[in-house]
């Protein structure tokens, strides 16, 4: 209500007033405030323990600060002003003010004074900022040609702080840089004027204590926080876009996660091996016991063609590997030959072939030139794809090669060695990292960033390693709930981010779980042999695909409605198969009868 | 079937007589002296690559014992039996160890081994090692 006219009312009441009429400015209040001045005359209600949020975490002062330097930094300065003046608090003090000014106006020496005066500082904080400004001078002054005065800042005002040194004796030698280009270059300094000034105003906030200067950015920054927080707690979260509304909390439904088949692709003539989509999601390879490799392009998400099928093994083809260009694919039969094939024609360029060669698998360098192969003759080779062999690594201490892998960005190349052994080794360090498990491994497959890796073992477990991780007690995350006694079954990493791991098992069906917390999410039937090889597409999060001893290979996508509301028979592209359950259900529309 | 998982070993192998796929090694042998209905038999501490069967009460020339027949996992063929239980205390020490028949594996050195059968048992029969 209207501002008392008298002087003397008790102070609480105007306290009161002035928390609940913050539009009208009581008469007593003076109206107009110097900037600066004001958190002086009324620091009242808006500071000092008031606290907002329903758990009183955040402080109103804090937060509104924070808020009018948001406003300044998306450029709206005329309502930063008006929120100062309103809310009574000030971005930054006065002397803060001053003090940037002086900094970005090249006023080094009075800056120096004004940082004594800004709140209490440490005296290590004091000399370490007096230090950045006095470079800055001093690069400033050399830069304008006037080296007596730059050396005069040297002597008598940078030495005698007593710290870095080092960098003081560097500055001493720039004096005799012949040319103001070179100085540039040898201080990795931009040049006098306000660029290097407000670099230098960055490098003295993280210094000084952010209640007096506020990191930059500071909101964004903690908004930044809750939806990374939002985002890792959202286990489904399977989608292409990364930006999160802000609105609501985000929550993703199960249904972000393939969980139907949309096709069954039945060329192969025995049981399926192996299957990879291509770097670019635009092809698949498969591999199978009828002696073949075939060719698929990803047409759409539910429709996959034969593009070529690749014949010449004369034993079943046991693994594949596209060329990180997607141009070659490389097939290798069951301790047999490596054949080079070209995509396009769907030709076979060559034949890699040793004395009863017997390689199990192989992998390419990042250069697309070059590829390992290991196998059971206890060596790796080094190819190019000409045929020649450049290299091998072969002696006592080499075992029986497994899997091999190399991560993307070739720095580490990671073998299964005799079973048990995994071997993690860094190319560019030339040094190897063993890891024993206690069961015998049987298929290997590294992330798309080249961090960890992932194994599956003979005691129906699958693990997880970091390959940077050189803590030798370190364990494995462990992921278990399918079915591996016998056959070698693999696993991938697949979605948006590679945020689940997907294996295919002993009973038929395909199991996926969270990566980050190991939740089995689902259990996929449909398949009726034992699941031997699963691939997620790597530019599409919503596809991938099953290869299985039924002889077929099952591409599955999202459900974009539930299961029995639909129907039986799938609709698309007049494919006739059934889908997951859609067996049962059929069955039960017959039973009435 | 998949591609088998099978484990490989190093040294003097026992395979399996049909497919050759490692089962045991030489250095895990315990003992020549056993028999079983076909003729010899070995007792090794650890065999790979077998699957193991359902349980079954056995009377053999020692006593009653709890086994399980032992598959070969290429070929699924009976390979020999692991014995779970011994009922009798001074048989405990074969627990948890393999038997393997001899007429069933090729020794690792020999080429085309020499196998000769011995008189057959209409029960299954051991005999432990001295």
């Amino acid at each position: 209500m209207g501002g008392d006219d008298c002087d003397g009312p008790p102070p609480l009441k105007r306290m009161k007033l002035s928390i609940s009429a913050t539009k009208s400015i009581p008469v007593e209040a003076s109206p107009v405030y110097p900037t600066g001045l004001a958190p002086m005359a009324r620091d009242l209600p808006s500071s000092d323990g008031e606290t907002l949020g329903c758990k009183g975490q955040i402080r109103k002062l804090e937060f509104v600060r924070i808020i009018t330097q948001a406003l300044f930094s998306l450029g709206f300065q005329k309502t930063a002003n008006v929120l100062e003046e309103e809310s009574g608090v000030s971005l930054q003090s006065p002397v803060i003010t001053q003090f940037r000014n002086e900094i970005m106006g090249g006023k080094f020496d009075e800056s120096v004074s004004t940082l004594r005066k800004v709140a209490p500082l440490e005296p290590e904080t004091l000399k370490s900022a007096s230090f950045l400004i006095l470079q800055q001078k001093f690069l400033e002054l050399l830069d304008s040609g006037d080296t007596l005065a730059a050396l005069k800042t040297l002597r008598t005002e940078l030495s005698p702080l007593q710290i870095n040194t080092q960098r003081v004796h560097e500055l001493a030698t720039w004096v005799i840089c012949p040319s103001k280009e070179e100085l540039k270059e040898k201080a990795e300094w931009e040049g006098a004027g306000l660029d290097s000034r407000a670099r230098l105003l960055e490098e003295l906030q993280e210094l000084l204590p952010p209640s007096v200067m506020i990191p930059e950015k500071r909101l964004e920054h903690l908004v930044d926080q809750a939806l990374t927080v939002q985002r890792e707690a959202c286990i489904f979260h399977n989608s292409l876009d990364n930006a999160l509304c802000l609105y609501s909390d985000h929550r993703c439904g199960r249904d972000k996660i393939p969980t139907k088949t949309l096709q069954v692709l039945s060329a192969h003539e025995d049981e399926v091996w192996f299957l990879q989509f291509s770097h670019d999601g635009k092809y698949l390879a498969s591999a199978s016991k009828d002696l073949s490799a075939i060719i698929w392009e990803v047409v759409r998400d539910d429709y996959v063609r034969v593009k070529y099928t690749l014949k010449g093994h004369t034993k079943a083809v046991s693994f594949v590997a596209w060329s990180p260009d997607d141009t070659m694919l490389l097939t290798c039969g069951n301790e047999e030959v490596v054949k080079l094939w070209d995509v396009q024609s769907g030709e076979c360029k060559h034949t890699f072939n040793k004395q009863n060669s017997n390689f199990s698998s192989c992998a390419w360098f990042p250069d697309g030139k070059r590829f390992v192969s290991g196998g059971t003759d206890k060596c790796i080779y080094i190819w190019d794809l000409e045929g020649k062999e450049i290299d091998v690594w072969k002696g006592a201490r080499m075992p029986r090669i497994n899997d091999i892998a190399i991560t993307r960005d070739g720095t580490h190349l990671v073998s299964i060695c005799g079973d048990k052994d995994i071997r993690i080794y860094n190319m560019e360090l030339k040094v190897e990292r063993v890891i024993e498990e206690e069961k015998p491994i049987t298929s290997l497959s590294v992330s798309k960033d080249g961090r960890y890796l992932l194994v599956n073992l003979v005691s129906q477990e699958i693990h997880l390693w970091d390959i940077f991780e050189d803590d030798k007690t370190s364990k494995p995350f462990k992921y278990k709930g399918h079915r591996q006694e016998r056959y070698v079954i693999r696993s991938c990493f697949g979605g948006s981010d590679q945020a689940f791991i997907l294996s295919g098992s002993e009973d038929s069906q395909v199991y996926l779980w969270h990566r980050g917390n190991g939740e089995l999410l689902e259990v996929l039937p449909g398949h009726a042999g034992t699941v031997n090889c699963v691939s997620w597409n790597p530019v599409n999060p919503h596809m991938f695909a099953s290869a299985s001893d039924d002889h077929t290979i099952r591409i599955w996508g999202l459900s974009k409605s539930p299961p029995r509301s639909k129907g039986s028979c799938s609709s698309n592209g007049g494919v006739d198969h059934l889908v997951n359950g859609g067996t049962r259900e059929l069955m039960e529309k017959l039973r009435p009868f | 079937m998949g591609k088998l998982y099978l484990i490989q070993l190093d040294g003097r192998i026992y395979s399996c007589k049909f497919c050759h796929s490692h089962l045991a090694n030489s250095d895990q042998l315990v003992s020549r002296q056993f028999h079983c209905r076909h003729g010899k038999a070995y007792l090794f501490n650890t065999v790979v690559n077998v699957s193991v069967g359902p349980h079954e009460d056995r009377r053999m020339t020692t006593g009653l014992h709890t086994v399980a027949d032992i598959f070969c996992n290429c070929c699924q063929q009976i390979v020999g039996w692991k014995y779970e239980l011994a009922h009798e205390l001074a048989q405990k020490y074969k627990e948890g160890k393999f038997i393997l028949e001899r007429a069933k594996v090729v020794d690792g050195d020999s080429n085309g081994s020499t196998d000769y059968y011995l008189d057959s048992q209409p029960v299954h029969s051991d005999t432990e090692d001295v």
